[in-house]
């Protein structure tokens, strides 16, 4: 049990902060929902970051600790899919952005409209799909991802990757989600942590009424224990460990992201107030494999089992 | 940064289960049932504390010149773990082990050590904390009892409230102010609980019985050779024996064994293929799970010798959100339970809604760790 990183997980992590230093990512100025980087992701895939897993000597925690400090940017890119997910699954992991779907094949899907695999857990099995060019139509949304849909599913062709696939591949996405919850918590709390130490109200700082102190400490205390179980999960890539954490992220969400934009005031309802960008993509995130009660029930089967006795 | 334990970890984990499957008797549960402090959890107690004595595993954590082990921070922690999860049979003695044995190392004098350090070793004493007032509970620098100087000590007065383990202790660790006012002011006693103006009175309590207590004292002479450390040092020593206590116990070791022991009975009774019921579980077994990452990110920090933050303090608040979630999640699905089917059920909920008030008010946690760990203003003081 070691809390620390090790002089290797250190070294890939000062690596990942020197290339995002170099390309100075902001939050957007403009007024937008979500800023997706395409610079960052051919950098990431020139430093060799995105198959850190399937590298000698490096695990999945070590792709976990990649995708949440690019989490805790405030801009999107597919980093989550490729590291944690893909490469249980694909030989081909350089065709990505990998968009990943549960259910229909009309439904939306976080990066489809720059995606070249598609994976679809179609409840009976296990699909790949090659996205085209042209393949895929934007959608509006709130969220902070970009998304799209397929125009027509039916005019693509897919490969059965089995159902015997299916287990797997939701644990890792189970996985995934956590670790993404995790550095978005920790940049959005930042983030509402400086505003309430500088904005005044009642000649002081908002950040000094104990009506909102409290409420951020235990906004704090859910990031930190996301952080963990989510970090747990990609080192032991055990079923109830994957579950506990993509429950406890999915759980937290509602109640996280109303409070820190509850302390933002109406600034936190403007565009311009970069909140959004984390806060709208643990929204996103909310929602997939059947949320939190999917995830809870799943947690309860893998510790217990689901049949009486 | 990884999440295993090492074979040396494993194997002690796996002796202490052995030693608590071998020592813990057939009626075990009708034991633990009202709690460390309750008369047949004390006496027991004192059979339990003497066999891991023997064992060399009671104070296996304190250094060697104190009679210990120099056991690791870890391994003294896994054994806390499974202690708590099968009851605590150490009773009210794993005060004695976990924070009173290490504040006197570091602020008892040589005779004190001498005298106290024998009778915890050997698992016979019991200890209470004489904390609590009726008006200085969370505010305890605010409290009354008055320890007036005299030749050759110092003469008690006052009251203690929510005292637990009082009824059956044999020492209080006390504290008292010699003056009107001020942190400074207050002094901690080394109390012999025999000592005569000494009165004990237990509190019928939704807890449990034997569990909280009021105690006087009518001019109680102690001895100044009982007094901890020196006068005015006594926030300091405060201050790091609640560094110990907080996170102590690991509360949601017991209510995990709890939550697994439901699933069974849920399974058994026909009940656990509805999916609210395993929903509602499964997110109880995430705050469980929560809490105890969070924990061992502080017993890591003490392992490490970390700097200590107030990380202490949010894990104490996923600890009571873990306690309450199990709780809860029984109360609502299992509440049998609490009509007298099942008296380990009731047993966990008296723990349970004690957990956000005992060692600290969670409210007091969380203005800490606002302070210490978000770096937030203060509030400012009011003025009169």
């Amino acid at each position: 049990m070691d809390f620390d990183f090790s002089e290797d997980q250190a070294a890939i992590l000062s690596g990942l902060e020197q290339l995002i230093s170099s390309l100075n990512i902001e939050a957007p100025k403009d007024a937008v929902f979500s800023a997706y980087s395409q610079a960052l992701d051919n950098e990431l895939t020139e430093g060799g970051f995105l198959d850190i897993t399937q590298q000698e000597g490096f695990g999945l925690l070590d792709g976990a600790l990649i995708v949440e400090r690019l989490a805790r940017l405030p801009v999107s890119v597919e980093a989550a899919a490729s590291v944690l997910i893909a490469p249980a699954f694909l030989e081909d992991t350089t065709r990505r952005p990998v968009a990943i779907l549960q259910g229909k094949l009309t439904k939306p899907a976080r990066f489809l409209p720059m995606a070249k695999t598609l994976l679809v857990d179609t409840d009976d099995d296990l699909l790949r799909i090659e996205i085209p060019e042209g393949a895929v139509e934007e959608v509006e949304t709130l969220f902070a991802y970009p998304y799209g849909c397929l125009k027509n599913p039916k005019a693509l062709s897919s490969v059965s990757l089995g159902a015997g696939q299916l287990a797997k591949f939701r644990r890792r996405w189970r996985i995934a989600i956590a670790v993404e919850a995790a550095g978005l918590m920790q940049s959005a709390l930042d983030l509402v942590l400086e505003h309430v130490k500088t904005r005044q109200q009642f000649g002081r700082p908002i950040g000094s009424f104990q009506a909102i102190q409290h409420r951020l400490v235990m906004a704090a205390e859910l990031g930190q224990a996301v952080r963990w179980l989510a970090f747990k999960a990609a080192w032991s890539d055990d079923e109830g460990d994957a579950a506990i954490a993509a429950t406890f992220a999915q759980d937290s969400t509602p109640k996280f992201v109303t409070d820190l934009h509850q302390f933002c005031g109406a600034m936190g309802l403007t565009l311009e107030f970069p909140l959004h960008h984390w806060t709208y993509r643990l929204r996103a995130l909310l929602g997939e494999l059947g949320g939190s009660s999917g995830q809870a029930i799943a947690a309860a089967d893998a510790v217990w089992g689901s049949k009486n006795v | 940064m990884e999440f295993g334990w090492s074979p040396e970890q494993t194997a002690h984990r796996e002796n202490v289960r052995a030693l608590l499957e071998r020592e813990l008797p057939a009626d075990w549960d009708d034991i633990a049932v009202h709690g460390p402090g309750s008369d047949a959890q004390t006496a027991f107690s004192k059979i339990f504390c003497k066999k891991l004595a023997d064992e060399g595993l009671l104070i296996s954590h304190w250094p060697k010149e104190y009679g210990g082990n120099d056991m690791t921070v870890w391994d003294q922690f896994l054994m806390g773990e499974e202690l708590w999860a099968a009851g605590e049979p150490r009773g009210p003695q794993y005060m004695n082990v976990n924070w009173i044995g290490p504040v006197l190392m570091r602020y008892g004098n040589e005779a004190q050590k001498a005298e106290y350090f024998p009778q915890i070793a050997s698992g016979s004493v019991i200890w209470c904390q004489g904390f609590s007032e009726p008006s200085a509970g969370s505010d305890l620098a605010s409290l009354r009892t008055k320890a007036d100087k005299v030749e050759g000590g110092y003469l008690v007065n006052g009251a203690k409230i929510w005292t637990s383990y009082a009824g059956l202790a044999t020492h209080c660790f006390l504290l008292a102010r010699t003056a009107s006012a001020g942190k400074g002011a207050i002094v901690i006693l080394l109390l012999d609980m025999t000592s005569p103006g000494v009165q004990v009175k237990q509190i019928p309590a939704l807890i449990g019985e034997g569990d909280i207590h009021e105690v006087f004292f009518t001019d109680v002479f102690v001895p100044a050779e009982n007094l901890l450390g020196e006068e005015g040092q006594a926030w300091e020593i405060i201050t790091f024996a609640l560094q110990n206590e907080r996170i102590g116990i690991p509360r949601y070791a017991f209510s995990r064994r709890m939550l697994d022991r439901a699933a069974e009975k849920l399974k058994a009774d026909g009940r656990f293929e509805n999916p609210v019921v395993r929903d509602r579980a499964g997110r109880a077994l995430a705050l469980c799970e929560a809490a105890r990452l969070m924990v061992y990110r502080v017993v890591h920090q003490r392992a490490t010798k970390a700097p200590q933050d107030a990380y202490g303090n949010l894990a104490r608040w996923a600890i009571i959100q873990a306690d309450h979630a199990v709780n809860d999640f029984m109360t609502e699905f299992m509440p049998e339970g609490l009509l007298g089917e099942d008296q380990m059920q009731i047993a966990h909920h008296q723990r349970a809604i004690a957990a956000g008030i005992a060692s600290g008010a969670a409210e007091i946690q969380l203005n800490l760790a606002a302070r210490r760990y978000l770096d937030l203003p203060s509030e400012p003081r009011r003025g009169l």
